[in-house]
């Protein structure tokens, strides 16, 4: 299966990369959305216009602020709203025909569209730099390292968590509702829109224990050289822990949702 | 052109038969208003977590941030209720050609497209959006009427202003195919609104009042309680709402004008 797979990723990602491209008008208003991590710095700077908050300078939330929105534009996607639709309107049946399993060509897409994002993010960020020059510092190599790990588990564990939240819609219609309380709690508390620093004492074990610090803050901390590496290593092993969680509930849900969406198609 | 009674009655009816029809989803009814709630209480997050740090932005104390986010809460939830649904299904049946049987109708198709759906979950958030703005109010004694008075009348005006600005974004349809992603960039510029104007560069400041009009929905209202409002704040409020209601309806009919129906 896995050999199956690996010789039609090439395809799948000549296909994905010629609809990003056909869609890139599309593509540019669609990241310009995504401008709440430079709200929130605009925000969290006026906080600390009379001094540091929690530590944090300014440059310091910049920094922050600057690496949200790349690890943001790179791990996040749009699977839950095209399964719920492809589920009510039966377009899942033509795609269960293929011999490959239908989130491989989703995968695919994804990370199709990540070279087209970082392109459109790039001047973004230059603006952030350009705003706030003292960002730039001397990444610590050590935490430089873990990054992309730790960026690659973020990217896991998001389209883990989509994959969930999408299977749901052959159970219920408000698949996409649900897919968005997850992510408001995410957005509280993953460090999207306040860095885990600004949290309170008593806070930081319970963030560390729930999957959405994986998800984002981990990543964009290594990013802004705010996390040190040792500490960094056990978040990973705690992110990799909920990945194998939500990968076993996906299947799960996977095997029982395609016998009732059977049952519909007769 | 028309008589008001008969508008104000096809209006009437036209309201009570879609909130018929929301209502006969009422487990949906249940699961969003609850998930929306716990949206809700999560946007709250950041607010609570700054005033660990500090007691006040830029000289804005809770108070003053608590009216902006009250505000802002009712001004998303009008949005998602009221607006959103209608205009997406302009935005829908101008795609499909559909919009000709409204347009056959005898009465103002802008009025006749804008009640046609009004989803009742979001509305969850009024109550909680006015409360935060009551609580607010109660905080400071000396809040006199007018005071109150002047920001009731520039949080309508700038819901006045959003609600062109949203038809704006509708006519942009009647030229292009796909405008869905004009509209989330809408709702993320509506999102801006939910803190004090202050906190932003001057320009972006500039572009909420002018552009997105959300500053004058929630910042403005927040000034003139705090007793720091004049006529000019009052005149810009105003004259911003009568300028996006008037243009949007010349460009409305204008798109109308140049509309040739699926059928031609």
């Amino acid at each position: 299966l896995i050999g199956r797979a690996a010789r039609a990723l090439p395809d799948l990602f000549r296909v994905a990369v010629a609809e990003m491209v056909a869609y890139r008008a599309e593509m540019v208003i669609w990241i310009l959305t995504a401008t709440l991590p430079l709200i929130m710095l605009a925000l969290w700077s006026s906080v600390a216009s009379e001094g540091p908050v929690a530590g944090m300078s300014q440059d310091d939330l910049a920094r922050y602020f600057a690496a949200t929105l790349v690890v943001r534009q790179m791990t996040s996607m749009w699977l839950v709203w095209e399964f719920a639709f492809q589920v009510r309107t039966g377009a899942l049946s033509a795609r269960l025909m293929r011999p490959l399993h239908p989130f491989w060509q989703d995968a695919t897409m994804m990370i199709a569209a990540l070279p087209v994002r970082l392109a459109i993010l790039l001047p973004l960020v230059a603006l952030v730099i350009a705003w706030r020059p003292g960002l730039l510092a001397a990444p610590d190599p050590a935490a430089l390292a873990l990054f992309l790990p730790a960026l690659a588990l973020a990217w896991a564990l998001n389209f883990a968590a989509q994959v969930c939240f999408a299977l749901l819609a052959f159970w219920i219609d408000k698949a996409d509702g649900l897919w968005m309380v997850f992510f408001a709690t995410f957005a509280f508390l993953s460090g999207y829109v306040a860095p885990h620093a600004l949290f309170p004492d008593w806070a930081r074990p319970v963030l560390r224990a729930l999957p959405f610090r994986a998800m984002h803050g981990l990543p964009t901390e290594l990013a802004a050289g705010m996390t040190d590496p040792a500490s960094a290593a056990l978040d990973l092993a705690i992110g990799c822990a909920w990945l194998a969680a939500f990968v076993a509930v996906g299947a799960a849900l996977w095997r029982a949702g395609l016998r009732r969406y059977g049952a519909f198609g007769g | 052109v028309a008589d008001p009674r008969r508008l104000l009655r096809v209006v009437a009816g036209l309201m009570r038969a879609s909130v018929t029809v929301s209502m006969q989803y009422r487990l949906d009814f249940v699961v969003e208003a609850l998930s929306g709630l716990l949206r809700t209480a999560m946007a709250l997050g950041p607010i609570a977590l700054l005033f660990v740090h500090r007691d006040a932005v830029l000289g804005w104390d809770a108070v003053d941030v608590a009216t902006v986010m009250g505000l802002y809460l009712v001004l998303h939830a009008l949005l998602a209720a009221l607006v959103e649904p209608n205009l997406g299904a302009i935005v829908e049946a101008i795609r499909k050609g559909t919009l000709d049987f409204v347009l056959l109708k005898p009465a103002d198709a802008q009025l006749l497209t804008g009640v046609q759906q009004i989803r009742l979950p979001p509305l969850i958030d009024v109550p909680v959006g006015l409360a935060l703005v009551g609580w607010a109010i109660a905080q400071r004694p000396p809040a006199s009427a007018l005071d109150v008075l002047v920001a009731a009348v520039l949080a309508l005006s700038g819901m006045a202003a959003i609600y062109g600005l949203w038809l704006l974004a509708v006519c942009t349809s009647f030229f292009f195919v796909r405008v869905d992603n004009l509209r989330y960039l809408l709702w993320s510029a509506v999102d801006a609104g939910r803190w004090p104007l202050p906190v932003f560069a001057r320009w972006v400041q500039w572009a909420l009042i002018v552009a997105v009009p959300v500053g004058v929905v929630t910042s403005f209202p927040a000034m003139a309680l705090r007793g720091e409002w004049d006529l000019a704040l009052l005149g810009l409020g105003l004259g911003i709402s009568a300028a996006f209601l008037v243009g949007s309806r010349v460009v409305w009919r204008a798109s109308l004008a140049r509309y040739t129906s699926a059928s031609s």
